[in-house]
Formats: C-alpha cells, structure tokens, sequence
C-alpha cells in the first residue's frame, strides 16, 4: 500500500466516530483498520467486499456515483472510488463528527496525490 | 375478490370486477387507430371491456349524456377542441371517471398539462402491437385500482406522506396546500426540509399531525414561497414517522365521524416544473415502489421495472451487510453522482427512488 495512503487512513483514525476504514486496492486487495472495538477489523472487511462487488450494480443501471453513503440507524458506510481504481470505505457513527465532516474526507481521498 | 395492498394501514386497494363488464370510451380523431385498439382491447380483455369510441370531442360528449363510463382515453391531438380542454371539461363534469390521455407526438409541456386536466395517465401512441398490448395493460391497472376514502392526490395509490417524501428526498422547496370540507392546511418544505405548517388556528407540528391525521380531502402542490414564520425544526423522517404512529392509532375512529372527500379535485398531479428549486436543481426522475416491487408510481424513469430491480438489490445488500455488524435499521442509500445525487429510501413498506440534478447535468 502506497506510503501516503496508509498515512491519509490512519489520519482518518483522528475523526471522532469513525468506526473503521479501509481500501480496495487496484490488485482486489482489501487493507482495512478498525478504530473501534465494535467495529471488528475481520466484520468491516466483509463488509468493504460485500459493497464492493456490489459497485457494478450501480454502472449496469446507467448510475456513476462518485460515492455512496449507506444510511442506517445508527451508523454510516462511505464508499468513494478514484479514477486509478482505489476504493474508499469508512464506517462511522451517525451524528458524530466525523459524520459532519464525512465529504471533506471523502474530497481529500478522491484527490489524494500519491504520485510521490 | 379484493387484493388489499399490504403493508401498513393503506388507503387504496386492487379491485377486479369479474362480473362486470368495464365500460371504455376512446376519443380519437383516428379512425384506423379507433377500430384496431377497439379489436385488440375487446380480444386482450376477453370481452370484459365494452369499447365505446367517438371520432370528436363533441361526439363523445353527446355519449356521455347517456352513458357511464369506467374509464374515458382521450387523444390529445384532436382538432377543433384538442385533448387538453376536452379534458379539463371531463375533469369538471366527471370527477370520478378515470382518464387517460394518448399523443403520437409526446412532449413534457403536453405531459404536464394533460395530468394537471385530470388525466392519471400520459401515454405515446405506440408503433406495434407490442407496444398496444402495453397500453392495454397500463389501461387495465388504472381502471382497476380503485381508490379508497383517502386523499385525492397526483397519481393512482400514491398518498400524502409519499409526495412529502419525494420532496424531502429531492431537497426540494414547495408548498403543499391539503383541504377537506372543513380545514384548509398547508405545509412549507424548503430545501427538503419541513419548516411550518399551518392548519386552522393550530400551527407548527400539531398543525402538520392534524394535516396527515386527515382521512379524506385533496392536496395540491403550489410553488414554494417564505412563509410567514418558521414552527417546525424536526427532521422530516421522524414528522413522518409521528404522523404515522398517529394516524395509526386514530384508524380505527368511526370513519361516520370523517369528513367526506372534497367533490371537486385539486391538480392531482405532480407538475415537473414545480418540483425544480430556484438553484438551478431539477428532478430528473422519481420513482415509488411498494411491497414486492410493486411500482406505485413513476415519473421519467427509463426504465421503472430495472430501477426496481436495482432498489430490490440495494435493499438486499443492506439487510446482508446489516447482519455483519448491528448497524441498526437500514433508512437510505445516498449516491453522489458527477452532477446531482440520487436517493433511495425504505420504510414503511415503500422505496422511493428520486434523482436530482444541477441544471444540464447527467446522471
């Protein structure tokens, strides 16, 4: 995983509410952190694959999202893909602050540079 | 024999009338058109339907002297008097009639104006029998939904609580105006958001649980100015779901107590043009699902059967990551798109689907 990559999901970590984070790689490869103990690294994972295979749905209906937030009761699920094919997952508790800043989050990844 | 919508307590439901022959006047200055729909439709119906047609407004009016009709499809392009006035004539003088209208050359402007004179459904002259047969199909669903003491309000099963979503979802700015014979209401929405309501002397919350405690009445949809103050703070999810439980307990009141519906309709459909904000957001397309992806209503999807599909996916998706971790109840599906941004929505036995986008924007 790029260097600067795994230093911008760590950052993330500092969000309060952020439950957990996580990057598909362009080679399938899944690499996730859990910030939070209800939010298991091996379940958050699961969760990423689940989302992403589902990513093509939205294409196969004429729908190019930039990002997807999955809203449920009492937590949020951030999906955000880059041109370069890495994928953004985060988990968050809803009404926290990383809630309220979940778009400029979602902003600096899609325009991370990590050409260096 | 009665098919009841399921879900929630609803206030419409499928009726088939086996017994009784439905009773269809088609108005078209088309003569070839007239005889073969008139052939087609008496076969498909298995000659439940009695096909009545009329070549000019005026001739079908003389009909309706004497004749009673289940449902009158109406051409919009007609000399003399067109489609458009013939129907807001049948709209005055036959309220409860269903009304279809037909066009071999469709255009949003004619669409609008056609549902706004009382048509609940718009329809392209098709090119193929194929595309009759789908016609036949459209026509026989809307003539036999019969609506139940309830709100008259934009298309078929579609209810008050369905039009205040799609407006909250769609951060759309209007103002809904709800009226029975004896309480005139309205509630503001602004931005998607509910922000006052007023209904008699009563404002702000209990003003909009009275407004959607109502059983019987119209609402229509008018475009959004500043109201005089602002009541209400909550957000809309919960007003509704208030209303809901309210609504709820207060079913099962004798419904004598009830005010009758108004006899008169109000613009029952969902004018386009009144759903786009002054920022320069349209709506590009809604959709209304009911249970077993029932579609309910539809506005400008391309294709409504896949974006039912597509709801069924995520709602599916939703229920399997929900077993990986307790995220609570699964509420919504927010996708940002390059120039716009689409919700779906679940609850209450509904999925609404609306996408929004900022002005010459694609999804």
């Amino acid at each position: 995983m790029n260097e600067k990559l795994r230093q911008w999901l760590e950052g993330c970590a500092l969000a309060p509410g952020l439950l957990g984070g996580g990057v598909r790689l362009p080679d399938g490869n899944i690499v996730g952190h859990s910030f939070n103990e209800n939010c298991p690294l091996d379940r958050f994972e699961e969760i990423l694959r689940c989302l992403v295979d589902s990513q093509p749905a939205f294409s196969n209906h004429g729908l190019k999202p930039r990002w997807l937030t999955w809203i449920f009761e009492k937590t949020q699920i951030r999906l955000a893909q880059r041109a370069d094919g890495l994928l953004l997952g985060l988990a968050l508790q809803s009404n926290s602050p990383a809630a309220d800043n979940l778009d400029l989050l979602t902003e600096e990844f899609l325009n991370l540079d990590l050409t260096h | 024999m009665k098919v009841a919508a399921t879900g929630r307590k609803t206030q419409f439901e499928k009726v088939t009338t086996p017994a009784k022959q439905l009773q269809i006047l088609i108005v078209d200055d088309e003569t070839t058109f007239l005889e073969t729909v008139r052939a087609l439709f008496t076969a498909w119906s298995k000659n439940n339907w009695n096909i009545v047609s009329a070549n000019s407004a005026d001739q079908a009016l003389e009909i309706l002297k004497t004749h009673q009709f289940d449902l009158i499809v109406v051409d919009v392009n007609m000399p003399v008097l067109d489609g458009i006035q013939f129907l807001r004539i049948l709209d005055r003088r036959f309220p409860d009639v269903k009304k279809a209208a037909i066009t071999g050359y469709a255009s949003e402007e004619k669409r609008s104006a056609c549902l706004a004179n009382g048509a609940e459904l718009f329809i392209e002259k098709p090119r193929s029998a194929e595309g009759l047969k789908s016609i036949f199909v459209m026509l026989e669903e809307l003539v036999t939904w019969k609506q139940q003491a309830g709100f008259q309000g934009m298309l078929r099963q579609v209810g008050l609580q369905d039009v205040i979503q799609m407006e909250c979802l769609g951060r759309n700015s209007s103002i809904l105006e709800i009226r029975n014979r004896q309480l005139t209401g309205r509630i503001y929405i602004e931005d998607g958001r509910i922000i006052h309501a007023d209904a008699g002397d009563v404002k702000g919350e209990p003003a909009f649980q009275k407004l959607l405690s109502l059983h019987g009445g119209s609402f229509q949809l008018l475009h959004f100015e500043p109201p005089n103050e602002h009541s209400i703070e909550g957000q809309w999810e919960f007003l509704l779901m208030e209303a809901a439980r309210v609504r709820d307990e207060t079913a099962g009141e004798s419904p004598a107590t009830e005010p009758e519906a108004e006899p008169e309709f109000s613009a029952r459909a969902l004018p386009p043009d009144m759903t786009a904000s002054e920022n320069s957001v349209r709506l590009a397309e809604t959709l209304i699902g009911g249970s077993q992806g029932r579609i309910l209503y539809e506005w400008q999807c391309a294709d409504a059967t896949a974006r039912v599909a597509l709801l069924t996916e995520i709602e599916r998706l939703a229920a399997r990551i929900g077993r990986v971790l307790p995220l609570g109840k699964f509420d919504r599906l927010e996708i940002q798109l390059p120039a716009g941004r689409a919700v779906a929505q679940f609850k209450l036995n509904r999925m609404v689907f609306v996408q929004v986008l900022t002005e010459g924007g694609n999804p």
